[in-house]
């Protein structure tokens, strides 16, 4: 009997990082805030991705909260609470500074997008551009990020469906996957199995 | 993906209506209806709805988690696999039980050592504690070992100390198996503040009106001579009932049906309690 007694994801700290850099990214990007002289608002941004990552994808309680982040609980609750459409007015100049929690909005504007672009429990892999040109293997790349979520093993037939178009060194991929002997087991076996007929 | 269907399109997606066995009487008590000629007449399923998530509760020792390890095994033994997540019980335990349940019900327990995958999180606080982190782990058991049938025991194991976030916990763990198309059974346990029987007495109001459906067990004590005249049944000994609440997938036997814990450790469902209290009473 296979017993699992370690969780496999769900991991705040990550979820947290990821909604941060969300943050950033909607403000423009780190440089943006140097140049506007914003660079107080990390911390509370910090806190405030946190604060909805616990809420939100941990179902703490607002004393849970303030008591891991060492933070009260109203604050805990403005964060929660704070409305994003009114934030996001304010951030794009078009209000004046609302009276709700601004970091706490941007950050629910930031999990909004990572949920709905289902980017939140996405497992990244981090590898330069300049390596993966170096390395050769931007077309690997690519061929995971196409079947990320594919049941292995898998037919000729729900990979044409995901590679459709593909052009790997100047090859079509139909062509490829033509050529490839099936069941394929794991995406490992399906790199190989490409790479041998490049 | 559009916010709205014409019903007509749904057609592909609704799931065929037919029974998962649990190995007990209350297969033959889920029915569906069907038009034989000019009459429509009950049909049992065969078993728990398929891709229903059944809400399983009780008082403590009513025979909930019981229950649960009998379908697991039934499953296994049929072929199929089963996620189970213990929050309560080690699974060092779980296994003895289930080892025990196995042979009780002749069941290759070769078999159900390879196809039940157990995730512990009784001794784990961050599968306990994390929602998500516990979702994430279930979904690599279910994707990796491509099980079709979940149990939780228990459910209220996940917010016992914060029941004001149950009702957004069992939604997203009722979501997350609709996703990921399992079969479910949700084990959780009765307030004892509340009256036994109802199916709103467990988890507070949160469990029984996300679910599809659920199975009350309960147990009465035979203390008065009343008890003694009513049941036919010696003082001091224990009567054991089981119902289905509710479900929303098809039509049910809604009796109180009298059953037994096997000196084996399994279920065995015996007659409405009409009837047996009739029979005992002669």
């Amino acid at each position: 009997m296979e017993i699992i007694a370690k969780p496999k994801g769900g991991n705040v700290d990550k979820m947290a990082e990821k909604v941060f850099l969300e943050c950033l990214n909607i403000l423009g990007g780190l440089k943006k805030l140097v140049e506007f002289r914003n660079l107080t608002w990390l911390p509370s941004l910090a806190e405030a991705s946190y604060v909805i990552v616990l809420r939100n994808e941990v179902f703490k309680t607002y004393a849970e909260i303030a008591k891991e982040l060492g933070i009260t609980e109203q604050t805990a609750k403005n964060i929660v609470n704070a409305d994003e459409t009114k934030v996001k007015r304010y951030i794009e100049g078009e209000l004046e500074k609302p009276n709700e929690h601004v970091a706490g909005g941007i950050a629910k504007l930031a999990y909004n997008n990572l949920k709905k672009e289902e980017r939140l429990d996405e497992d990244e892999v981090i590898i330069k551009s300049e390596e993966i040109e170096v390395l050769d293997i931007d077309w690997a790349v690519h061929v995971l990020a196409k079947i990320k979520g594919l049941d292995f093993p898998v037919n000729k037939e729900k990979l044409e469906e995901r590679l459709k178009g593909m052009i790997i060194k100047g090859k079509n991929v139909e062509n490829i996957l033509n050529e490839l002997e099936y069941p394929i087991k794991t995406p490992a076996e399906l790199l190989h199995k490409i790479r041998e007929k490049l | 993906m559009t916010g709205y269907y014409e019903l007509k399109e749904l057609e592909t997606k609704a799931p065929k209506l037919f029974g998962i066995p649990t190995g007990t009487k209350l297969d033959e008590m889920f029915y569906r209806i069907e038009k034989e000629e000019d009459k429509y007449v009950k049909k049992p399923l065969g078993g728990i709805p398929h891709l229903s998530i059944i809400n399983l509760t009780g008082i403590p020792d009513s025979g909930k988690s019981v229950l649960a390890e009998q379908f697991a095994i039934n499953q296994v033994n049929s072929g199929y696999k089963v996620l189970f997540v213990t929050v309560e019980n080690p699974a060092h335990f779980l296994y003895t039980a289930l080892k025990q349940k196995s042979e009780a019900l002749n069941a290759n327990f070769e078999r159900v050592e390879n196809n039940i995958v157990v995730i512990d999180a009784s001794e784990n606080d961050e599968l306990r504690e994390n929602p998500k982190a516990l979702m994430d782990t279930m979904a690599y058991a279910i994707k990796e070992r491509k099980t079709t049938n979940t149990i939780i025991d228990s459910i209220t194991g996940l917010y016992e100390h914060k029941e004001v976030m149950a009702r957004q916990i069992v939604r997203q763990f009722f979501n997350f198996l609709k996703k990921f198309r399992q079969t479910g059974i949700f084990v959780s346990q009765k307030r004892s503040a509340q009256a036994s029987e109802t199916a709103e007495a467990a988890g507070g109001l949160a469990v029984a009106h996300i679910v599809d459906g659920t199975i009350v067990l309960d147990k009465k004590l035979i203390e008065s001579r009343w008890d003694v005249s009513l049941y036919g049944l010696p003082i001091g000994s224990i009567l054991r009932t089981i119902r289905i609440d509710g479900c929303r997938f098809c039509g049910h036997d809604s009796q109180t049906w009298v059953f037994e814990i096997t000196e084996y450790g399994t279920i065995n469902i015996i007659a409405p309690l009409s009837e047996y209290i009739k029979a005992k009473r002669g």
